[in-house]
């Protein structure tokens, strides 16, 4: 299968997205750029605070009110969104394009409606369609997930909560969007509700060629379903890279240490854990934000790695990788 | 065999005392209708029986609602036996009055899961430290700084000097962690009861903790009793596992054999669903069982399992409750699947 024929659905190029607080402005998300390919899923991994859902927020144009720099591009299907007004947007994209199953969001069902008519809503505003038409779609992603179709006459609290998860997650797809951010999808979920969460997801993924962005810090997880890994650090995207390679052979320093970390099941492997905290986003160190915690690093390191093009495609934010890779300057 | 899954020291089990025993535990929850009539009870736990052994770690292993927590909380007396009793260094916990109960609470050290809801916010990390030395009587000043130092110390919480004074909000979730560890510590017991302690933290962080408990029990020759739902930390961690189900334990083995070969048909299906980071898993399903736990109000007669499981046998596992059934020398499950190969 060639991953290089299939169209770029989402072009995110220096994408910033700062919050403003009484110290000063986070830099939750700081210069990241990636391209992702219609049909791939992307896992966004790294630890709590790095950034991860400032980032699916970002791409989603759902922000608080606190913002002081929303700068970047975000080329979506060919169209620059950034650009697009906050109306333009809520009609054209957010939903009908780009459908979101947020953090915990099998709890955010209403409990006194029942499931149906919270699933047609968003199909008669955003698709406007009538009602008979919403219902007949919301039966068909409804089967897509496994979830008997006389479910939809019940109330949130009569499904568990593995069945509520993949009833917001029909919901997602039935305005069939061409793009979905999933965070962290199933880690509310035990442990068998998630391996059978991940099974529906990867059907969806057969069946209906959807592209997915999944946020997650759980690697494991994440090898489910992930066609590229992106690691994100202090607010950087420090690398990125096909899922092919990365669990065995990442580069970046941090995710080498990340995957040494994660403790495995039918593999004996020596755990180790990272030394020290990632740095405050207020005021983040001006050269690599690892160099502090990071055994490899050297004079080079107080300044901002360049993003350097590795030979197998994945592209690292680290200077050890200046010789062998390909530096493209910003 | 996994270089860090320890096996026990071969005369232990038989010759070495039991820190814990615990004998058919039940913990039953009455459930009343209209805050007066008895509507029934939740079956939480069963029917549990095993011993702890000094040094040594039992994993439990199990989903929410499995009753792991129910059994960490009557062995720390939070919950009330229904059935069953609890022996600790060969006492008989329902023997005890009220001074015993405080010797044996000081015996036995707990670790939350979420560690900044278990710390007090208003407290510095002294008090925090000093408090449970003042309920238990530990008024000497200069003792009270001794163990204080040590336990921080013991936890790598360096320098002393600048943690003392701070307040829980201060610290980062892994060091939030390791001080909840300290104040489990600080009265030396010989026991430690950790409820989730490494799912609210994270992966780098998470090892840090486990090595830290690994460190304190060879030190301390402590028990512990690790209750979790991941499976991919106990091999690092136990010497033995149990699963539970619908308030049973379902199999309990010694950490290699139970890698080597899950027995009963639940826990099977809680390894195929642990998914390690590979690149294969992208193109497999998951072969686990649809459905959900049974309700322990009326839990279903004979295998609380039989109603998800595919080897299921008719007349069999939906009449009579299995009993444990040892396979192996170190390995026993709770499904009729094994009822000729004992």
């Amino acid at each position: 299968m060639s991953t290089r024929d299939k169209k770029i659905v989402l072009d995110v190029q220096n994408l910033k997205l700062y919050f403003r607080t009484q110290a000063g402005p986070v830099q939750a998300v700081d210069d990241v750029s990636f391209q992702l390919r219609a049909g791939h899923t992307l896992a966004v991994v790294g630890e709590s605070g790095c950034g991860k859902t400032s980032l699916a927020k970002a791409i989603l144009r759902l922000l608080p009110r606190n913002i002081s720099t929303y700068t970047g591009s975000i080329i979506f299907d060919g169209q620059d969104i950034m650009k697009y007004d906050d109306e333009k947007f809520r009609r054209e994209i957010r939903w009908h394009n780009i459908a979101s199953v947020p953090q915990a969001s099998m709890n955010s069902l209403n409990p006194v409606i029942r499931i149906e008519d919270q699933l047609v809503e968003p199909l008669l505003i955003h698709e406007r369609i009538s009602r008979q038409q919403a219902r007949t779609r919301v039966a068909e992603v409804f089967e897509i997930v496994g979830l008997p179709v006389d479910f939809l006459q019940r109330y949130p609290f009569e499904l568990s909560g593995g069945m509520r998860q993949r009833a917001i997650i029909a919901m997602a797809l039935a305005s069939n969007p061409k793009l979905i951010v999933l965070d962290e999808p199933s880690s509310a979920l035990d442990l068998l509700s998630q391996a059978n969460l991940m099974n529906v997801l990867k059907r969806v993924k057969q069946q209906t060629d959807a592209t997915f962005i999944l946020i997650t810090h759980d690697i494991g997880t994440a090898s489910e379903l992930a066609d590229e890994i992106a690691v994100m650090y202090a607010g950087k995207m420090v690398e990125y890279s096909s899922a092919q390679y990365f669990y065995t052979d990442a580069h970046h320093p941090y995710s080498q240490k990340l995957m040494a970390s994660v403790p495995t099941l039918r593999e004996d492997k020596e755990l180790e854990f990272i030394p020290g905290q990632p740095p405050s986003l207020i005021n983040p160190p001006t050269g690599c934000r690892f160099a502090e915690r990071c055994e490899k690093r050297f004079e080079k390191c107080s300044m901002q790695p360049d993003t350097t093009y590795l030979e197998n495609g994945s592209t690292v934010q680290c200077w050890l990788f200046e010789e062998t890779g390909e530096v493209k300057h910003a | 065999m996994p270089s860090l899954a320890r096996t026990l020291p071969e005369e232990q089990p038989t010759q070495q005392k039991a820190v814990l025993r615990v004998e058919d535990l039940h913990t039953w929850f009455e459930v009343r209708r209209m805050g007066f009539f008895k509507a029934g009870d939740v079956r939480a736990l069963d029917g549990a029986s095993f011993e702890l052994y000094a040094g040594e770690t039992i994993s439990i292993v199990g989903e929410s609602g499995c009753g792991k927590s129910t059994l960490a909380k009557t062995i720390l007396g939070i919950n009330h036996i229904t059935k069953g009793s609890i022996f600790f260094d060969d006492e008989d916990l329902s023997t005890l009055d009220k001074e015993g109960w405080k010797r044996y609470r000081s015996n036995i050290g707990y670790i939350q899961q979420d560690p900044y809801g278990a710390l007090p916010p208003f407290m510095t990390v002294k008090r925090i430290l000093e408090e449970p030395m003042k309920i238990n009587g530990v008024r000497d000043k200069a003792e009270q700084t001794r163990r204080i130092r040590q336990v921080l110390e013991e936890v790598k919480l360096a320098p002393i000097e600048d943690f003392l004074p701070k307040f829980p909000h201060m610290l980062s979730g892994g060091q939030q962690q390791r001080l909840v560890i300290a104040r489990a510590m600080v009265l030396e017991p010989k026991m430690l009861i950790a409820d989730e302690p490494v799912s609210m933290l994270d992966a780098s962080v998470r090892v840090e903790i486990l090595q830290l408990l690994q460190a304190l029990q060879r030190r301390h020759n402590l028990a512990i009793l690790y209750i979790t739902h991941d499976l991919s930390t106990v091999r690092y961690f136990s010497e033995r596992i149990f699963a539970m189900y619908g308030g049973k334990i379902i199999e309990k083995s010694s950490t290699a054999a139970l890698l080597e070969q899950p027995l009963h048909p639940y826990t099977a299906a809680l390894f195929e669903a642990t998914s390690d980071p590979d690149a294969e898993n992208l193109k497999t399903f998951k072969d686990v069982p649809a459905g959900e736990p049974p309700s322990l109000m009326n839990p279903p007669p004979g295998c609380r399992f039989h109603p998800r499981c595919r080897k299921m046998i008719k007349g069999l596992c939906d009449v009579q409750i299995p009993p444990e059934f040892w396979v192996q020398e170190d390995h026993a499950a709770a499904c009729w699947l094994y009822k000729d190969e004992v």
